[in-house]
């Protein structure tokens, strides 16, 4: 085959794509991760002013039980975003599986919940666990509000796996968007934190997988 | 392989920074390569456009190459990708023989051997792997496919639907 018959074969014309070509900046993963982060400190801002920062914030003796529900919803957001921004540039033999042991981290608040609550341990009063729904609107908003550069870097890049990539973009914007919630909200039984945190983690998670592979155009 | 992946790695560079000239070379060598890489892993009549999406795919995702990472598991990735779209497509063609003439050196490095298209078809169970290889590669009927594999028509569709879901999520996989 001849290099003018390689160029263009069956009326594809190499040359076309040639002269089509721009200068390009290569999707560097680190640099995607910047941009959700910025707008997760955002939400932290908004939420905090808004609704206001929890007392044992203010008073600089922040609960136990604040710090470990920060680190996991931090780490279950960070993780997956790496992973799914990472998935952006795709390679074959490439691990990101970091996401995993951080979601799994992330299902003790549920499971833990579903185990206190079975065996007989103390629930919020009724009125307490529907103020939740506030935590929900909020921790969603600020996932869906995280999930946009997320897409963005999506779009530009070439992830091979559709339903993946939406499943770790709902998750990576529900964890940041959760995380940016729990500076405000004053609620440490686990019972609650594990239905209303993991529902909107879990419905941050079904949004994505719905709607961000719609999105992606290859 | 290595120097092939060297090289077409510094065309690549060079292509993101606007190099017209090496972009068509590395075109150019990206579809000899994507020939091969394709070549009895789907109908022959079908290659041509296989490789030809595959390098549109590549021209609108160029960005998506990372200068710090090997290029050919890049490639490989976006053409796999290609590769199970178009099985998922229902197009029809007649069984026929598979184009034996296409060479396949370089592909049985260890490099080649981990992002071939066969590493990825060996990660399916036996009769979801059978079930496509025999339909949508081969191009035989279902009921051809009944008769070689002893597997009921609802089955084979079933294998070929499942096996080629799994495949969408074994990409990048090696």
């Amino acid at each position: 085959m001849t290099m003018e018959q390689t160029r263009k074969n069956n009326g594809f014309d190499i040359e076309a794509l040639v002269d089509d070509l721009q200068p390009v900046k290569p999707l560097i993963g680190k640099r995607g991760l910047i941009y959700p982060l910025i707008i997760a400190a955002f939400a932290i801002f908004v939420n905090t002013s808004i609704l206001g920062l929890r007392p044992d914030l203010i008073a600089g003796k922040p609960a136990e039980m604040f710090l470990i529900r920060a680190g996991l919803l931090l780490l279950l957001g960070l993780s997956s975003a790496h992973a799914v921004i990472s998935m952006a540039s795709p390679s074959v033999g490439k691990q990101n599986n970091g996401w995993k042991m951080a979601a799994a981290g992330a299902f003790l608040f549920p499971l833990s919940a579903i185990i206190v609550a079975m065996t007989g341990g103390t629930a919020p009063s009724a009125s307490v666990m529907l103020n939740g729904v506030e935590c929900l609107i909020m921790s969603v908003i600020g996932a869906l509000a995280t999930a946009i550069p997320i897409i963005y870097w999506l779009r530009k890049g070439a992830p091979t796996s559709l339903e993946r990539v939406g499943w770790l973009t709902g998750i990576a914007s529900g964890g940041l968007g959760a995380f940016a919630y729990n500076f405000h909200c004053t609620e440490n039984s686990i019972i609650y934190i594990g239905f209303w945190y993991g529902l909107s983690v879990g419905i941050s998670a079904l949004i994505g997988r719905l709607v961000v592979p719609r999105l992606i155009r290859w | 392989m290595k120097s092939n992946e060297q090289s077409l790695r510094h065309l690549m560079t060079l292509a993101q920074k606007g190099d017209k000239q090496a972009y068509g070379v590395l075109l150019e060598q990206a579809g000899i390569w994507l020939r091969r890489f394709f070549a009895q892993k789907i109908a022959p009549d079908a290659v041509d456009d296989l490789v030809q999406d595959t390098l549109i795919s590549v021209h609108r995702k160029l960005s998506s190459y990372d200068p710090s990472r090997p290029f050919l598991p890049w490639l490989a990735a976006i053409a796999r990708f290609r590769w199970v779209d178009k099985l998922r497509q229902t197009y029809k063609h007649e069984a026929k023989a598979l184009d034996f003439d296409v060479a396949q050196e370089g592909h049985e490095d260890v490099v080649g051997a981990k992002i071939s298209i066969d590493r990825l078809l060996t990660q399916l169970p036996e009769k979801q792997a059978e079930a496509i290889r025999l339909v949508k590669i081969h191009g035989h009927s279902i009921a051809e496919t009944c008769q070689k594999t002893g597997q009921s028509e609802s089955l084979v569709k079933v294998n070929i639907h499942r096996g080629l879901k799994k495949l969408a999520t074994l990409i990048e996989s090696e």
